[in-house]
């Protein structure tokens, strides 16, 4: 499989702080790779650099082989990077299908059309019933699928999501997963932030961990569960009791 | 890439009641309907007045509309693009004989780069610093015009020689204007309803309810905010050009005023903003009263029209926030809810 996307020393600052620091790692084609960290570790700021949102203050991006410099979010959506939005950003004044018909149009030439798409992803999400409501209707976990819609809408080859199972009752986090996990058989390379950890412990082949802007780990699930780092990282020094 | 299916909207096409995007109602028909009537009809000279004025602002307030409306960029320096195009067509037939259905395509293009400029230069302004920027750039404009006096007259004006002349664009009769004003009212209408019903405009609603999402969503937000200024400001200024043609006078106290600014605002704000009947509504709902109550109570009580006229918009902002198009949906929501 090749090099999908490549990420070199990336570094971004806000003032002195260092929200993602020398970072680097890559991803092949068709994988599905989990993000995780405490809050405040970077991984939005990560995804913001990378879809765009952030210039990077050093380091460099390749996505499919091709340098990424200082791109627009437009710009990384064309190259067909998406992303969703940890908190929902729905286009107010349309309905659901009209949200998820704005991104289908980037590969539809009519309104028409991308409705058409848009029904066929409304449908993969579970959001078919909802097509003609007003957004304002929707619940969280709802507006949570409404994103997945409008991100997988834009038919990209690399996707990030970023917490879409917060919110979510056990039974939509069950759907919500095995829909992530039959994304990387239809071509899309999937990367993955989620707080609900067993989700993506269990989904996700290769997960790394992002602390204070630093990649402290990469790699399979069970190993990252013995990992001293890690452990550190969520819970904290051992302490001794004399 | 799949095929598009030859049949892809999900419900049949058919005439609807109610204005919609993307289709043709019965209600806009029976409204034009009316208009074409309101034309014909031989009413006397001052009613031919109110709805050669009412055709006029309601293509204007569709103007606005389309960057205040759809695209979110709340405006209040559209007099600027009102007067660029009236100074512009009146100055070129008067200074150098050039006809006005020449100088008002001039004006408009003219106005449109000046939109562009003023769209770029506060591209980073949101909310109200960009609504106080479109205001002072309108001032600079009404400023310039003033004092630039050989080239629009100053405070003096200008006027158009009111000899008829369909090359001139000045007519005798008050019926003619009344058809021009309503041919530009709806060409305004269909530009509108084509751009809403466009990939284009869902841009411009997209970028309009949040520019994150839409620039994520491979949108190029400063591109579609450029566009629907320039578009508005184009259209503007072509009303303006007919301004010039009716009132056969110009000067930059009246053209280029803030008062006019808020006016092209008001209008859609009154009949819902964001829709394409709305402007229409409000300007044939204001238009009418503030023209009648300035005609009965101007001489009695000067101002008390303005008084009246600012309670009945305190009325409708208050209980019809959606504006007189949001109240017809509503209604028409409560029937189709109602039946079976």
């Amino acid at each position: 499989m090749t090099t999908l996307l490549e990420v070199r020393n990336l570094t971004r600052t806000f003032g002195s702080l260092r929200a993602v620091d020398d970072v680097s790692f890559s991803v092949r084609e068709g994988e599905l790779l989990g993000l995780i960290g405490p809050n405040g570790a970077g991984k939005s700021t990560l995804y913001n650099v990378i879809a765009g949102a952030l210039a990077p203050t050093s380091g460099a991006i390749a996505f499919k082989g091709r340098p990424v410099a200082a791109w627009k979010p437009y710009q990384a959506a064309r190259a067909g990077i998406a992303r969703t939005f940890q908190i929902p950003k729905p286009y107010r004044h349309l309905s659901v299908i009209e949200n998820v018909a704005l991104s289908a149009l980037l590969h539809n030439a009519t309104v028409a059309a991308a409705r058409h798409s848009a029904e066929a992803v409304l449908a993969d999400v579970g959001l078919a019933d909802y097509a003609e409501e007003p957004v304002s209707i929707l619940t969280v976990g709802l507006l949570k699928r409404l994103e997945v819609a409008r991100a997988l809408a834009l038919r990209p080859s690399l996707v990030l999501f970023d917490e879409i199972m917060a919110g979510l009752t056990p039974s939509e986090v069950k759907g919500m997963t095995s829909l992530v996990a039959s994304l990387p058989a239809r071509g899309i390379t999937v990367i993955w932030v989620e707080h609900v950890l067993y989700a993506i412990m269990k989904t996700a082949p290769r997960i790394m961990v992002l602390h204070r802007g630093q990649l402290i780990a990469d790699g399979a699930p069970e190993k990252l569960a013995k990992n001293p780092a890690v452990i550190k990282a969520y819970l904290g020094e051992e302490m001794s009791l004399a | 890439m799949e095929a598009a299916p030859a049949q892809t909207e999900r419900r049949p096409t058919r005439w609807r009641l109610m204005p919609e995007r993307g289709t043709v109602s019965l209600f806009e028909l029976a409204l034009l309907a009316i208009c074409i009537a309101l034309v014909a009809g031989r009413l006397p000279q001052n009613l031919q007045d109110v709805v050669i004025q009412t055709f006029l602002w309601g293509g204007l307030a569709l103007a606005w509309n389309i960057a205040g409306g759809y695209a979110g960029l709340i405006s209040f320096g559209h007099a600027a693009f009102f007067g660029l195009g009236a100074y512009c067509s009146t100055i070129l037939a008067v200074n150098h004989g050039v006809t006005p259905w020449i100088g008002l395509w001039l004006g408009a293009l003219l106005s449109a780069a000046f939109a562009a400029l003023l769209t770029l230069v506060c591209a980073r302004l949101r909310g109200p610093f960009f609504i106080l920027s479109t205001l002072a750039a309108a001032e600079v404009v009404r400023i310039g015009a003033l004092n630039w006096a050989t080239l629009t007259g100053g405070a003096e004006g200008l006027a158009i020689l009111p000899t008829p002349s369909v090359l001139n664009m000045v007519f005798e009769s008050k019926t003619t204007y009344a058809l021009l004003m309503l041919c530009y009212l709806v060409a305004v209408y269909v530009i509108t309803k084509v751009v809403e019903g466009s990939r284009y405009g869902f841009y411009l609603f997209a970028e309009r309810d949040d520019e994150d999402a839409a620039s994520a969503a491979g949108v190029n937000p400063l591109l579609a905010r450029t566009g629907a200024m320039c578009l508005s400001a184009f259209l503007t200024a072509i009303g303006g050009s007919l301004f010039a043609q009716y009132f056969l006078f110009l000067d930059p106290t009246h053209v280029i005023s803030p008062e006019l600014s808020f006016q092209f605002a008001l209008l859609p704000a009154l009949g819902g903003l964001g829709t394409a009947i709305g402007p229409v509504l409000g300007s044939f709902a204001i238009t009418p009263l503030s023209e009648m109550l300035r005609s009965y109570l101007g001489g009695a009580a000067a101002g008390l029209h303005l008084a009246i006229y600012g309670g009945v918009l305190v009325v409708v902002m208050l209980y019809f926030p959606g504006g007189i198009a949001g109240a017809l949906q509503q209604i028409s929501r409560r029937r189709t809810k109602g039946a079976p």
